[in-house]
């Protein structure tokens, strides 16, 4: 059913030269993007604990809500700033390739050295949805965090996941399905 | 939405000098970046090489932002770049005040193994207990013992090998052609036998342990313990994990260490890997040929060893650059999940698999090209003298000669060879074979990773530092007349 109405909807109005919505992954190495666009695209890409496995970008299409996305996974950075090859990389594709979301995921133990890059994010006016993962780890060391406080004070839409135990990527299915609806025409 | 918020509701606000100049160089941006013209102008003030670039082309009114740069850079004793991420951070910090609650900190066992596994008094022993159970015992004995003998000692040499042999010599009339397929250096009875019976299972026990290794979170630690002795061979503590890496395959070592923050590390990296960094392929032979006498694997190790720190060290004083610095995110220890190390494992096996399975049939088929053309002997009989002065006899060129097409393979061609040799013969042997010229495919790699120049200049560099090592070893032993 849904596949039809989708397939009607792109008959009518999509020329087939419509470019696709992209969704760009950042953050720092090793906070669990590649688990995420794996979920997102469900393509396999080595996931790994050690920081810069994600060297290439890796690129994969998936289907959140009603829409057809382009999923973009980057090599980790620490700054809008760069100093790596690695981050220069990701600033590049930030600038030149007119994302429609930018999720940035950040470690949930480790959001006192993360946020900044997600102000800087916002201060580039991109579009940014926050994704505070590994909450699972984070509540296991005795953090709790206030993401309705964050998302408040950012305003911004925040969601906090365990993406290693697929816990939370629907309901951030659901913010981008909504916020691709309200921001992008 | 992008790019169009009001100067009121800034999210971070910056102190009274900075804001003013932002201000002032946003006014001046005409051009139209992806980028806010606020974080344009806060990247400008930084100085950041690419976006100065950038706006010095596009922007008529340069010149006044420059001076504005100027002026903004003259009022601060520290440089912009560290104020503004100083207050960026003061920003962020005071949102999260109200955010985060903390109740306790990591569990007992977690922060007592954290300790334990840096601590250098007791992270070393831990180390070589992991290389011992993990490297030694898991794959040497396990992987390229007991799984190699049971699928190339039974299954090839009892039943494929036998019947491929028997079915060509049926069905193809001509002895040359029958040699490419079959007999000794045959496509199915040599280059796939090597890949299915000698690489996979080892490459397979390397991976699992890798991956177990990875996953747990002790890379990073390892990398820590390593970082000082790492840093006199010009790397840095994270270069343990290619280096670890290469262990496994050399080649995909060099693919990994592009991760490597400087040119300058990314080349003595693939240096050393090239070098000293004897594959897992390639260890497990050795081990074979060499366990048998401790003496003999204790002079190879010690060698070997004492090369990698040596070029390292020369390397890291004689090549320019900047010296690197360490900066690594510490992962919490944690149990790591069976299902992501098997399919972990998996995808990396089957990717080295697909990636190395062309290259033994090519080197099957070059060999058997070699042979029939009468190449080989003659670069065979050209490399005897080389062969006389490292003390080995001029079969031993076939070894190294087939070396290079897969260094494991030359490792394994060793093997066959072992009866003829003498202790000492054998220990230089192998030495010399560990540090001689990559396999093609790791030579592929380097100069797809570091360009030709550097590429072809590193290999022979160590074609050169290969056999030389192996000549002074053999002077040693032999002079000290030591027998093995």
């Amino acid at each position: 059913m849904d596949t039809v109405t989708e397939l009607n909807k792109s008959a009518t109005k999509a020329p087939s030269t419509r470019r696709k919505k992209k969704l760009v992954l950042v953050g720092n190495p090793n906070v669990g993007k590649s688990v995420i666009f794996n979920l997102l695209t469900g393509t396999y890409v080595t996931v790994s604990n050690y920081p810069g496995t994600t060297v290439e970008v890796a690129r994969g299409t998936g289907k959140i809500g009603q829409e057809v996305y382009e999923v973009i996974d980057t090599p980790g950075m620490y700054s809008l700033f760069p100093i790596t090859e690695e981050e220069r990389v990701t600033r590049t594709l930030l600038l030149t390739e007119k994302p429609e979301l930018v999720l940035h995921v950040v470690d949930a133990k480790n959001l006192e050295r993360m946020l900044p890059l997600t102000l800087q994010l916002l201060e580039a006016g991109l579009p940014v949805i926050l994704a505070v993962n590994m909450m699972d780890e984070a509540e296991a060391i005795g953090r709790t965090i206030d993401l309705d406080a964050l998302a408040k004070a950012l305003k911004i839409p925040v969601v906090g996941t365990a993406a290693a135990e697929n816990r939370g990527i629907e309901q951030l299915k659901g913010m981008v399905s909504d916020y691709v609806r309200k921001h992008v025409a | 939405m992008s790019g169009s918020m009001s100067p009121d509701s800034q999210l971070i606000q910056y102190d009274e000098t900075i804001e003013k100049a932002l201000n002032n160089i946003a006014k001046l941006l005409k051009a139209r970046y992806n980028f806010s013209k606020r974080m344009i102008a806060l990247l400008l003030l930084q100085e950041d090489d690419e976006i100065t670039k950038m706006a010095k082309i596009r922007e008529a009114d340069f010149p006044q932002i420059f001076s504005i740069i100027q002026q903004t850079k003259s009022k601060y004793k520290d440089p912009l770049r560290y104020v503004i991420t100083l207050q960026c951070r003061q920003r962020s910090d005071q949102i999260l005040a109200g955010v985060i609650t903390d109740s306790k900190k990591e569990t007992q066992l977690q922060s007592w193994l954290d300790q334990i596994s840096i601590n250098p008094f007791t992270g070393i022993p831990i180390l070589l207990l992991v290389l011992y159970f993990g490297l030694y015992k898991f794959v040497g004995q396990f992987g390229a013992g007991t799984l190699v003998d049971l699928i190339e000692g039974n299954l090839f040499e009892n039943y494929i090998n036998p019947w491929v042999n028997q079915v060509t010599a049926k069905l193809i009339p001509w002895p040359s052609i029958q040699t490419l397929i079959a007999f000794d250096y045959g496509i199915i009875t040599l280059g796939l036998r090597y890949a299915v019976a000698i690489i996979l299972p080892i490459v397979a026990t390397f991976f699992l342990a890798f991956s177990l290794l990875e996953d747990s979170g002790y890379l990073p630690r390892l990398a820590l313990l390593v970082d000082r002795l790492f840093k006199k061979i010009g790397l840095n503590g994270r270069a343990v994990i290619p280096i670890t890496l290469g262990f496994g395959c050399d080649t995909m070592a060099t693919l990994v260490s592009r991760t490597l923050e400087t040119k300058r590390e990314r080349v003595i990296a693939t240096l050393l890997l090239a070098l000293a960094i004897p594959c897992s392929a390639q260890l497990g032979v050795i081990m074979a040929l060499l366990s048998a006498n401790p003496a003999s694997l204790g002079i190879w190790a010690g060698f070997v060893i004492m090369i990698f720190l040596l070029v390292g060290y020369l390397a890291a004083q004689l090549m320019p650059g900047e010296k690197p610095a360490f900066y690594m995110e510490m992962p919490p220890l944690r149990l790591p999940k069976l299902s992501n190390i098997l399919e972990k494992t998996l995808s990396r096996v089957q990717w080295y698999f697909l990636e190395i399975i062309p290259f033994f049939i090519l080197a099957s088929v070059l060999i058997w090209i070699g042979k029939i053309t009468g190449l080989f002997d003659a670069i065979i009989n050209g490399a005897a003298p080389l062969m006389y002065a490292l003390g080995l006899p001029s079969e031993a060129a076939e070894v190294f000669l087939f070396g290079f097409f897969r260094r494991d393979y030359g490792a394994a061609g060793l093997y066959d060879l072992q009866d003829s040799l003498t202790g000492v013969q054998l220990v230089v042997a192998a030495a010399t074979l560990t540090l001689f010229v990559p396999c093609i495919a790791q030579f592929a790699i380097m100069v797809k990773e570091r360009g030709w120049k550097t590429g072809l200049a590193i290999a022979c560099f160590v074609f050169v530092i290969a056999f030389l090592c192996g000549i002074i070893l053999n002077l040693l032993l032999t002079s000290l007349g030591v027998t093995l």
